[in-house]
């Protein structure tokens, strides 16, 4: 085993906490409290309820668990959190870490290796963090000579596209960032964008291999961005809207992989080659263009770019789930709030502790989160296998087969929604 | 607050219109293109309209930008641009662009555009496929027409004899 600080000493560590405690402390007392009253001084603070809210006020009220709640609830109502934590961000890059953890275990289980085993003593369950520390401590290192400007801006605004296609995934019935009319054209319009990014990354890091990557990229999503495109038109002729909720609330008796498999299967291989996952990696084609797109990327910038694949991922693979699998829908497995605890509160013998604003989140949604994780989580396996199993295709073979192959299938699927729709059987006014 | 975001798209409008044509590098050119573009799908989400916007967006600044920025990275600037500094060229060119200007915004003032009332709802494009299909079909048709010509003849150019390759061994 390895040293890391061999003059390491627990008495010293400890002494080195509380000093720096202390030091905090006294700065906070000295410096912080008074700048704090200050401020305070030249606030205007709101009335509520007939009371000035002051900051002694607004402290009862945050230690108050009868006030809590309210206050709980009525910020997860705000677009931040919307944004920042449940529909949106944290939501994805949480399913989007455990996505990557996944990935090692699975992968080395079917190549019969061990993958991620030591951190964290059980199966290497901290490898993840592991990982994000080390990226974070490392230099990040710019090629001479290459475009700076955009070597900085493209990781980012690949993590900011990313972020803003999971924003338009609705995960349950009104949890949704952003509910646009025109979701679907939005998603479309996003998408757009990757190989921009893609592609402008690849030239400035000034490298052969990944401008190689890059190119390749930039063939591979826009020739596939058609089929992608074609292969949804016969959920929006079937629903006859573009707005995701509403496609999924059209689903609530059948899903519509049921009647468009075809479609289904074109958008399945689509999301594969949009991801640049194996069969269709070669953008990273890791054998022989070093990295690809990636190869000059370090440190903190890689881990941004991966953050951001792998949102794309988790975000796809909800696009699938919400165009084709029902989204939330499903039967009820949730439990349902225990009423006793809303009407007399909880009694712990002698004390009864009421606490109003119960229940947080409705039985409905908690029910759909739970259907759609499910869902959500059983494609992005279905997206994860291939790696195990399948080669590399050639480039020709992947441009042949998006170009004739899938397009024609897609157009095939569209004659089907438009069968259905005009034989009487789907769609507005349909029987079933 | 829409007079201070159409203020803001207006310059992210025509400064990157300038950048795009007046920026050295090809590339840096292109992206300021991109923008010019999208500042326009802004002016179409201002005008209550976001299935033009983000068609604007799906088709101009993914497709179209992509095609530019792809074609800049290809070619070797130096051996197709020659930069020739001539005044007297863009002197005419601005003032051509002024006289279009003036000309088409008094038409379109003449439109009768003041009178439009703008707290209308969004326009649903339900109506604009059923309108395309019923009072405009023959502009429809047009366009179907013009580009499967455009296509064909794609196909044709990009049509070659088939080289014989004898690296290739199977």
């Amino acid at each position: 085993m390895s040293v890391i600080a061999p003059n390491f000493k627990f008495s010293e560590f400890v002494k080195s906490i509380l000093d720096n405690v202390f030091w905090i402390l006294l700065i906070f007392a000295l410096i912080g409290l008074p700048a704090i009253q200050i401020i305070l001084f030249y606030i205007e603070m709101p009335v509520i309820d007939g009371e000035l809210l002051t900051p002694f006020l607004a402290l009862t009220w945050l230690a108050d668990p009868s006030r809590t709640l309210p206050i709980l609830k009525a910020f997860m109502t705000t677009d931040l959190f919307k944004i920042a934590a449940f529909p949106g961000f944290g939501f994805a890059a949480l399913l989007a870490a455990g996505t990557i953890f996944i990935e090692r275990k699975m992968l080395a289980k079917l190549q019969l290796r061990v993958g991620p085993f030591y951190c964290g003593k059980i199966e290497g369950i901290l490898q993840l963090m592991g990982d994000g520390l080390k990226l974070i401590s490392k230099e990040i290192i710019i090629p001479a000579k290459a475009d700076k400007p955009i070597f900085w801006a493209a990781p980012v605004i690949f993590v900011a596209t990313a972020a803003a296609f999971v924003a338009l995934i609705p995960v349950a019935p009104g949890w949704v960032v952003a509910d646009v009319d025109v979701g679907l054209l939005a998603v479309f319009a996003i998408i757009g964008f990757f190989p921009i990014i893609t592609i402008l990354s690849a030239w400035s890091s000034n490298s052969k291999f990944p401008f190689i990557g890059g190119i390749r990229a930039l063939h591979q999503m826009v020739s596939f961005e058609i089929p992608l495109i074609l292969s949804l038109l016969g959920v929006v002729i079937l629903t006859g809207t573009l707005n995701l909720s509403e496609i999924v609330a059209s689903q609530s008796n059948f899903p519509w992989i049921i009647f468009l498999p075809i479609g289904a299967i074109i958008f399945f291989i689509t999301i594969l080659a949009e991801l640049e996952r194996i069969p269709f990696d070669l953008p990273e084609a890791e054998s022989e263009i070093v990295a690809g797109w990636l190869t000059e990327f370090s440190g903190m910038i890689y881990g941004l770019v991966q953050l951001g694949t792998y949102l794309k991922l988790y975000a796809f693979a909800a696009l699938f789930v919400v165009l084709f699998l029902g989204g939330w829908t499903g039967p009820m497995i949730w439990p349902p709030f225990p009423e006793e605890i809303i009407t007399d509160g909880i009694v712990m013998g002698p004390i009864t502790v009421k606490i109003p604003g119960l229940p947080i989140f409705s039985q409905e949604m908690l029910n759909g989160v739970v259907w759609f994780v499910i869902k959500t989580v059983g494609v992005i396996f279905f997206i994860l296998l291939p790696r195990g199993v399948f080669p590399r295709i050639r480039i020709d073979m992947l441009l042949s087969l998006g170009w004739y192959k899938l397009i024609g299938l897609a157009f095939v699927n569209i004659f089907i929604a438009l069968g259905l729709l005009y034989a009487g059987v789907l769609g507005p006014g349909g029987i079933l | 607050m829409a007079d201070a975001v159409f203020l803001a798209l207006s310059v992210i409008t025509i400064g990157s219109a300038i950048a795009a044509l007046e920026l050295r590098s090809l590339i840096y050119g292109s992206i300021a293109l991109m923008g010019t573009l999208g500042g326009i799908a802004g002016f179409f989400l201002l005008l209550d309209s976001p299935f033009v916007a983000m068609f604007q967006l799906a088709v101009y600044v993914g497709s179209i930008a992509v095609l530019i920025l792809f074609t800049v990275m290809l070619v070797k600037r130096e051996l197709i641009f020659k930069k020739v500094e001539d005044k007297r060229r863009k002197f005419v060119g601005i003032a051509l662009m002024l006289v279009f200007m003036v000309a088409l915004g008094s038409v379109i003032m003449d439109s009768g555009i003041k009178t439009i009332t703008t707290d209308e709802p969004a326009v649903d494009f339900r109506n604009i496929g059923a309108d395309f299909l019923t009072y405009y079909w023959p502009a429809l048709i047009l366009m179907a027409l013009i580009l499967a010509g455009s296509v064909t003849g794609a196909l044709i150019l990009a049509r070659r004899e088939d080289v014989e390759n004898e690296q290739r061994t199977d």
